[in-house]
């Protein structure tokens, strides 16, 4: 399941950066967003603000601004810096980077590699998605009891010792797995496995 | 839509072109009728609720719609649009469609869905369930009568409060007090639980399947695909027509 890249691209030049931008939204046929960062002094907000998946960087830009700030602890820590070059650059510099793009390279070079990063993605993303499918949690199944019994977010929030706001957020989830969406139906799914009888809701 | 001039040796003729007309797959007046039944099966559902009576013969299906006294331009935006092939109520449809058709055929549909489909699932339903455990049976019942009502409530407002506002428009008449922009804010998803039933039904029925079950299966199969269809003619062609139609009047 791909739910898209998202890219961040730094690049000094206007041209290149929106020219970049362009050629990955409109013709790469990707499934990919992109958004520019310009303002060098916001850099590192906009990049936690936009949390990437890529940031593709000019190295000339960093010059003030090393990688290593940007891969300090706890900012962002799933984030590949890809080198965006328009010479060539000595090879330490580049085994800083995660990868690289070229200004040289074709329509179909760059196709390739973010194909090959959406495949990888994809494939961790399906395992999250496998672990997901699995069947509700006792905390969940608590909740579909409480639910089933006409209980408010608010009443339930209390019984359980949560806030509501955790309420909601279970309940959504409880929807996704069971592919239920309404309260009526969760009763039968209830009753089904057992977790209330039909005297408890009958009241 | 685009309008172009078309020259035809040496004259001028104004002609309207419809890009979409020339797409392959769109159903024109001239297609047969059987042909479009044969090749689209659920259009079974449209002609009947256009009040179109089978036994079409070799009559293509402009003369068929003419013989039963129906629209052909409404019949055919509407198959169309459920086919796909037209993706929205353009200005051309608003102008030319008839309201009065496409309210008799919605109407129709309310009726088939309250007075036949519904009943008929419920009793199916009630029967498959009869060997399951009584505890499982009862909340699957209790579930689709509540179902029902709401499809019920939903329907009728329709039906006394919209319908009858569009017939006064119709008639040159503008009620102050009501809009169909009200409609169109107000109006829910009616499918949603429908989905529900047969999720619980394929996921967690506990009894032993039985053909009577997988029938009712595949009913809830259909009928949720013909509510989402009846749904989305109502919003994205009903709608625009009427508020098309409002504006004009208004103008």
């Amino acid at each position: 399941m791909n739910s898209g890249l998202r890219i961040a691209i730094i690049e000094p030049s206007y041209m290149i950066r929106n020219g970049l931008e362009l050629t990955l939204r409109k013709q790469s046929g990707l499934p990919i967003s992109v958004v520019i960062i310009d303002n060098p002094e916001t850099w590192e907000e906009a990049i936690r603000i936009h949390n990437p998946d890529i940031l593709i960087v000019n190295p000339q830009a960093l010059i003030n601004f090393p990688v290593s700030h940007l891969r300090k602890e706890g900012f962002c820590p799933k984030l590949k810096i890809w080198a965006l070059c328009s010479a060539f650059l000595p090879e330490e510099q580049l085994l800083l980077f995660d990868g690289q793009l070229s200004i040289y390279d074709s329509l179909d070079v760059i196709k390739e590699k973010f194909k090959h990063v959406l495949e990888v993605e994809g494939d961790s993303a399906e395992e999250e998605n496998n672990e997901e499918q699995q069947s509700l949690s006792a905390r969940e199944k608590e909740i579909v009891i409480c639910v089933v019994k006409g209980m408010t977010n608010r009443e339930i929030a209390d019984r359980l010792f949560l806030s509501t706001h955790t309420v909601i957020t279970h309940r959504r989830n409880i929807a996704r797995k069971l592919q239920i969406h309404s309260p009526s139906g969760l009763t039968i799914y209830a009753i089904v496995n057992k977790l209330v009888e039909l005297g408890d809701i009958k009241q | 839509m685009e309008q172009k001039d078309v020259s035809l040796s040496g004259k001028r003729f104004p002609i309207q072109l419809d890009i979409a007309m020339y797409k392959k797959g769109l159903y024109k007046e001239t297609d047969k009728m059987s042909d479009l039944i044969c090749g689209n099966y659920p259009m079974v559902l449209v002609t009947s609720r256009f009040g179109i009576k089978l036994g079409f013969g070799e009559k293509n299906i402009g003369e068929v719609c003419r013989q039963n006294g129906v629209d052909a331009f409404t019949f055919l935006t509407v198959v169309n649009f459920l086919t796909e092939e037209i993706q929205s109520a353009t200005e051309m449809i608003c102008e030319r469609i008839s309201v009065d058709t496409l309210m008799r055929y919605l109407h129709n549909a309310h009726n088939y869905f309250l007075d036949f489909r519904l009943p008929h699932i419920r009793e199916k339903l009630n029967e498959a369930t009869s060997t399951c455990q009584p505890e499982v049976a009862v909340a699957i019942h209790d579930f689709f009568e509540q179902y029902v009502q709401e499809i019920h409530k939903h329907m009728t407002y329709e039906e006394r409060t919209v319908f009858p506002y569009v017939r006064n428009l119709l008639d040159g008449k503008v009620m102050k007090n009501y809009q169909i922009s009200i409609f169109k804010k107000r109006h829910e998803q009616i499918d949603k639980k429908l989905s529900d039933l047969k999720n619980i039904l394929i996921k967690y029925y506990p009894g032993s399947g039985s053909y009577m079950l997988n029938s009712v299966l595949f009913d809830l199969f259909t009928t949720e695909e013909d509510l989402i269809s009846h749904t989305r003619v109502e919003n994205e062609l009903f709608t625009p027509v009427i508020l098309s139609y409002e504006k004009r009047l208004l103008m």
